[in-house]
């Protein structure tokens, strides 16, 4: 498991609807927030790269010192961006393709806007068990 | 590293420019500068008058045509670079003074001070200093003895730039000539060019000789250098090459480099005009190179004190910059990241600096805006990490120019990012239903957590800035927009730094961002019934008509179809009438909020808005009413409020906290702070058009002797005096009261006319109206128990409250408006409406039980006892006192002649804590029969009855006879169309008839009922009547034809022995009860008495009938027959033919003979042959062959022994 690992999942409307921080390593607010702000830069490389490619898993498209975010864009365009500090791009594939499962079970809930925040504590935790899993 | 290099940095020539003198004024400064700024580019061409070729020119291939030279100015000079002689472009290679004369009379000072000053640069090839504004004797004596100071004589703008114009060109030509200088003596000499990366001690033999070898490379590219600072790429370009070769020859990486990148701005340089890919390539496979080398020329040995990384990342910023396309955005991205890397090997905290800037600056020209803001904050950052005022201002700009990439920007650089929902194209107007996409638009890219730390950031830089006004509108941001997210603790923090912030401010200060408290539209209240406005028509009399209030609902269809286009509501507004709004205000924050005032904003500027001061205790929202005055005819219109708080003034605008609360109903923000307050639903208000129109007359009203409501009884009549007063401008002509609300009924009368005679009413004008009221029935419905007044403990009901019935008051003031005639002919000025609730509080009064109708046949025991009773009580009128004497409560029965009584007795119950008192009268009016026979001869008598007085929470009751109400004859004409009624079940008889029949049965009945009336009293002034129709109609429904309609036959008995027969007739009732009441003294037994008995046919129509009268004991046994009868009788006393005429009597004659004495009962008994249809219906026959049997009343007869 990834040591720092930060995953969000940002709306086609650029809102980050779903944020947890996922590494091991020892949670501080400032690397919390710092890790928002390079997957936030990150939205505007993700945002060429993804009509440059027919793939959904854009690898990783940014860095920062050691921080590497990686990209995953569903059809609808919402952006799955995991900020870590490890080397298992197939790991990360797995794990976003498993969120993307998780996913489409939200949106399928008739309650949920689309758009709008990811309240569903189930949908947490099992994106934290992915996490353990993958990263 | 250096700020802002490009590729063709290596072409310009750096100038420093050094204020001289005395200080110069900052608006001076800065024009002369701009001035200079524009001359940064000379033509080869325009200087070729300056330029005097000396010796041959080093730059053979000078583009004289097309080529020029360029400037760099560096104002305020610069440090000498320790690789200037690396690339000769960081050399200062000349020095520009500027002097404003007017601060620094004496130029000779000037002069020693510039000469100073160009010490500092020893590489300057040219020197000069401008003189601006001299005086004319500045101007006298400076021209012949100073050459380095050139004085610009005082002259226009576009002067003064053309002499500037020729002064660049004269400095460019000299400088041109001074590197033709240098190159051709760089050529021949043989110095040595050392960089800080060579070792910079005593070279040792062999490094001497690699030294040597690696002059000849560095020598080129040096005058390659010049050659580029000369306007001579080709030239350059043919310098670089022979370094490039040497370089690589003699392993010298770090100048091939230098060299490498050189001819790339030669190349760019010599094809400046024509950009094609080939070139592109050209430059990018050059560059990659470079970067390359100065990779590679990084030694790891003296990394700690010299580093080529800065060499490495410049050149990467270099071709970044130079590529920095859309089109191309990857592959600068790739460069920019990498450079971003660099930044750890970087050891000077200011090349950080630089670094991250120009990276910040590159996304932002490749439109990466977040990216550009995620470096821009590292800058920050490292500003903040320097311990001084500038840096913090720095920093603090720097975070200003991402607050927009990371949407906290401040409402003043953004007015029209903030999208209202109408923008959309869907407002509240269809019920609400915004769009949910839409919806998430409006909070696009709300990353919380960056913001809040964006905005704690400015927050924090402003505050170490000295900004207050910056720091207050960061944490008003903050705080508004993220309160959720902050602790109690943090968020009283911010109040106490907004404060601050507000210290150091003058006061009065306005900021484009506003905090707290958040403020939604709560309602425009609708005018106050007190001051409706109605349309007026000019061609309608009445032209209040069409606008009556609608009552209960708020939909009639009988109103006229409203425009369809309802959305927009209208108001008016009346110039100089204060007018309100209600606002609801929400303080989410666990601090006390304290508003020192809040008032409407209008910007349409005819609108004064009084300030109000409000203070909101934690998390608790408030809904206030803000007023003001319109003070001029014209649309108001009222986006939000001024708020000052927190010590600064700003607006808030109702569109965005709509807009905050549309996302929070959709989840989509953190918190609705009305609903944290524990505020209701939202409420979709929309901002009507407001239209301020003329002053209008203003009617206000008070009822006389209080404004509290007026309690009264029910049933109690009661006069109301309502005060009227114009308290506007305009006096009012015309007026109408009517009547709208629940029980209008209850208002008797109102004097019109005293209203209309007040009229014109001046302003201060009253009039005071009387209104006659009725105290209603109070009914279940409208009531409500009062169980806390009352002592007794049950509770007693009051009417509810608006209950009561309004008065309308229609006004207007003169219909010609004489001030605007030039407005177009429709304008009748509107008029009003006044709406005057008429406070009336009814109580419960006296309780009404029941009603029961009461029958009876008296015997003649009881006639000794109750007529004295009543005959005492009973109150005479003169022309009737013969016949009064015995018109008492119980008498006889004329046409039955016998006690037949039927009283309605009404149970009244007194739940009140007051006395009440009962007097119960029937009137009768003067009936005359429609025969034209008088009825009664009592009519319009008001029967005396006695009052009944009722103590509190007690009952009683009330006795009425029935027995006036006898019509007297038994008409065929009256009872024909009952037939029909009767029949109706069966036969075909059409519905109207039927109906006709009922009402007129019910017409009667109601006739009987409304003659009764019990009107009670209590106290000295309450008085009023008891409604009892109701109950006396059910009570007397079943009954009701036996009490009107009379027997077909009456019987009466009377004594007729000892010549006192009796001479009257039997429709003088007295008479009859007189012999009666006589004939018991006088029957004794063992005697002979003759009797007669008296037939009265009481139809229109000859009467046949076979008439038997009886004779029953006290034990009810037939003593006239029989084996052991007691009573022997002379003349014929069973089946006695007679025939009765119309409304005639007939007599027939007999004697008995009471052996014993005693009680008896004479009973006479008719059965009537041939009877017609009318009395078969009131016999209530079934068959038509029945016989018809009509009995009399029994009459008694008291027989008193002789002994």
């Amino acid at each position: 498991m990834a040591s720092t690992a930060c995953f969000i999942i940002v709306s086609r409307n650029d809102i980050p609807i779903y944020e947890a921080e996922v590494g091991s390593a020892a949670k501080k607010e400032e690397a919390a927030q710092q890790h928002q702000f390079i997957l936030h830069a990150a939205l505007d490389i993700v945002e060429d790269l993804a009509w440059t490619t027919g793939a959904m898993f854009l690898k990783s498209v940014d860095k920062f010192n050691d921080l590497v975010v990686s990209v995953y864009v569903t059809a609808g365009h919402t952006r799955f961006m995991l900020l870590h500090d490890s080397r298992n791009e197939d790991g990360i594939k797995s794990f976003f393709q498993e969120v993307q499962e998780l996913y489409i079970k939200i949106l399928l809930n008739p309650l949920y806007l689309p758009g709008s925040r990811i309240t569903s504590s189930h949908f947490d935790t099992k994106v934290r068990a992915l996490a353990r899993k993958y990263l | 590293m250096e700020p802002d290099v490009s590729i063709e940095t290596g072409s310009m020539i750096r100038i420093a420019v050094l204020p001289v003198g005395g200080a110069i004024p900052h608006p001076q400064l800065r024009s002369y500068v701009a001035m200079l700024g524009r001359h940064t580019r000379i033509d080869l061409s325009s200087i070729s008058s300056f330029y005097s070729e000396h010796q041959k020119s080093p730059f053979t291939h000078q583009p004289w045509e097309t080529g020029s030279i360029r400037f760099k100015f560096m104002l305020g000079g610069a440090t000498a670079s320790p690789w200037e002689d690396f690339q000769s472009c960081r050399k200062i290679l000349a020095v520009i003074g500027l002097c404003h004369c007017p601060v620094s009379p004496d130029l000779d000072l000037v002069a020693d001070q510039f000469t100073t000053a160009c010490k500092a640069y020893q590489h300057a090839l040219a020197t000069r200093c401008f003189a601006f504004c001299p005086s004319d004797s500045q101007l006298e004596d400076g021209d012949n003895k100073r050459e380095n100071i050139i004085l610009f004589p005082p002259s226009d703008q576009k002067t003064q730039e053309f002499h500037m114009l020729t002064m660049m060109q004269d400095l460019a030509a000299s400088l041109l000539m001074q590197f033709e200088k240098w190159v051709l003596r760089a050529e021949s000499s043989g110095t040595i060019v050392k960089t800080p990366l060579d070792s910079q001690s005593s070279l040792g033999s062999e490094e001497f000789i690699k030294a040597k070898k690696r002059k000849l490379a560095r020598a080129q590219k040096t005058i390659g250098d010049f050659c580029l600072l000369a306007g001579s790429p080709v030239d350059a370009n043919a310098h670089y090459s022979t370094a490039i070769e040497l370089a690589r020859l003699t392993g010298d990486v770090f100048w091939h480099a230098g060299a490498l990148e050189g001819s790339v701005c030669a190349i760019l340089l010599d094809r400046m005009d024509h950009k094609d890919p080939v070139l592109e390539d050209e430059v990018k496979f050059r560059y990659y190179n470079v970067i390359q080398l100065y990779r590679r020329s990084y030694l790891q040995d003296n990394a700690q004190r010299v580093s080529t990384v800065s060499f490495e990342l410049e050149a990467a910023l270099k071709l970044a910059r130079y590529l920095c396309r859309r089109e191309l955005a990857k592959e600068v991205v790739e460069l920019l990241m990498s450079a971003a890397d660099g930044a750890k090997s970087l050891i000077d905290a200011s090349d950080r600096l630089i670094l991250y800037v120009e990276i910040a600056r590159l996304f932002g020209s490749l439109g990466y805006q977040r990216k550009a803001a995620f470096f821009s904050r590292q800058v920050a950052q490292l500003y903040l990490q320097q311990d001084n005022a500038c840096a913090a201002i720095s920093a603090m700009q720097v975070l200003t120019m991402t607050s927009n990439a990371y949407h906290v920007q401040s409402k003043r650089s953004s007015q029209k990012i903030s999208l209202s929902p109408q923008e959309f194209g869907v407002g509240h107007a269809d019920g609400g239903k915004t769009h949910p996409l839409s919806i998430v638009s409006l909070f696009e890219s709300q990353w919380s957590t960056i913001q809040m730390v964006v905005l704690r950031e400015i927050l924090m830089s402003s505050v170490r800035a000295g900004d207050p006004l910056a720091a207050w509108s960061a944490g008003a941001r903050l705080l508004r927009s993220f309160y959720p997210l902050i602790t109690p603790a943090g968020q009283s923090g911010l109040a106490s730094s907004l404060s601050n912030s507000a210290e150091r401010l003058p006061s009065g200060t306005r900021c484009a961002d506003p905090a707290l408290p958040f403020i939604r539209l709560h309602s425009f209240p609708l005018h106050p019934s007190q001051t409706d406005i109605i349309k007026r028509n000019s061609q309608k009399r009445e032209w209040w008509a069409g606008s009556a209030p609608s009552g209960p609902f708020i939909y009639t269809p009988f109103s006229k179809g409203v425009v369809a286009d309802s959305t927009k509501q209208e108001l008016t507004w009346i110039v100089g009438e204060p007018v309100q709004v209600l606002v609801e205000l929400a303080n989410p924050c666990s601090f006390d909020l304290m508003v020192e005032s809040i008032y409407l904003s209008a910007h349409s500027g005819n609108f004064d808005a009084f300030p109000v001061r409000v203070s909101l205790p934690p998390n608790t929202s408030k809904v206030i009413a803000l007023s003001g005055i319109p003070t001029k005819v014209g649309a108001v219109s009222i986006p939000g409020c001024i708020v000052h708080c927190f010590g600064v003034i700003t607006e808030h605008l109702f569109r965005d906290v709509d807009n905050l609360l549309l996302g929070a109903a959709q989840g989509l923000v953190l918190s609705d702070p009305f609903r944290s307050c524990g505020s209701t639903k939202p409420k979709n208000v929309t901002i009507p058009n407001i239209s301020v129109v003329p002053p209008l007359p203003l009617l206000v009203s008070h009822v006389v002797g209080g404004n509290g409501s007026t309690i009264v009884y029910e049933g109690e009549i009661r006069d109301i005096w309502i005060s009227l007063t114009n308290a506007g401008t305009v006096p009012i002509e015309q007026a109408h009261i009517g009547l709208s609300g629940k029980n209008q009924d209850s208002v008797i009368s109102i004097a019109h006319d005293v209203l209309l005679s007040a009229l014109p009413l001046k302003p201060g004008g009253e009039v005071t109206i009387p209104v006659a009221l009725k105290a209603w029935q109070l009914s279940l419905a409208d009531s409500e128990f009062d169980a806390s007044k009352n002592p007794s403990g049950n509770a007693r009901r009051i009417s509810r409250e608006g209950s009561s019935p309004l008065l309308v008051i229609y006004y207007a003031g003169p219909s010609t408006n004489s001030n605007n005639s030039n407005d177009t002919g429709n304008s009748v000025p509107p008029g009003r409406r006044l709406v005057v609730p008429l406070n009336v509080s009814v109580l419960q009064g006296l309780r009404f039980v029941r009603a029961r109708l009461l029958s009876m046949e008296f015997p003649a025991r009881v006639s000794e006892a109750l007529p004295k009773q009543i005959n005492g009580e009973k109150v005479t009128t003169d022309e009737m006192s013969a016949v009064n004497r015995n018109d008492s409560l119980v008498r006889i029965d004329p046409y039955k002649g016998s006690w037949e009584l039927r009283l309605l007795e009404l149970e009244l119950s007194n739940p009140t804590d007051v006395v009440f008192e009962v007097n119960v009268s029937v009137q009768l009016e003067s009936q005359q029969s429609e025969h034209g026979m008088p009825i009664f001869s009592n009519e319009g008598i008001d029967f005396g009855y006695r009052k009944t007085r009722i103590d509190r929470d007690y009952s009683a009751r009330v006795l009425i006879p029935l027995e006036h109400f006898k019509l007297p004859v038994l008409d065929a004409s009256f009872f024909s169309k009952d037939t029909q009624f009767n029949n109706g079940l069966g036969d075909a008889v059409s519905s109207t008839a039927e109906r006709n029949v009922k009402a007129e049965l019910n017409s009667s009945i109601n006739n009987l009922i409304s003659k009764i009336k019990v009107t009670w009293h209590s106290g000295r002034n309450s008085s009023g009547e008891l409604n009892i129709k109701d109950a006396t109609q059910t009570a007397l429904q079943a009954s009701v034809m036996d009490i009107l309609l009379p027997d077909p036959l009456t019987f009466g008995f009377r004594l007729a022995t000892n010549g006192r027969e009796s001479t009257t007739s039997g429709n003088s009732p007295g008479q009859s009860v007189g012999n009666i009441a006589r004939a018991k003294g006088f029957i004794s037994a063992h005697e002979m008495t003759h009797m007669e008995i008296i037939i009265r046919n009481n139809t229109r129509e000859r009467i046949r009938m076979s008439l038997s009268v009886s004779c029953r004991d006290v034990a009810g046994e037939n003593c006239i027959e029989g084996t052991n009868a007691t009573v022997l009788w002379a003349g014929i006393l069973s089946d006695i033919y007679l025939e009765a005429l119309p409304l005639q009597e007939v007599t027939h004659s007999f004697a008995l003979y009471f052996l014993v004495p005693g009680e008896y009962t004479l009973l006479a008994a008719a059965v009537i042959n041939d009877a017609t249809d009318v009395l078969r219906v009131r016999a209530k026959s079934i068959s038509s062959d029945e016989p018809i049997f009509c009995r009399g009343s029994p009459f008694h007869v008291h027989v008193i022994g002789t002994a």
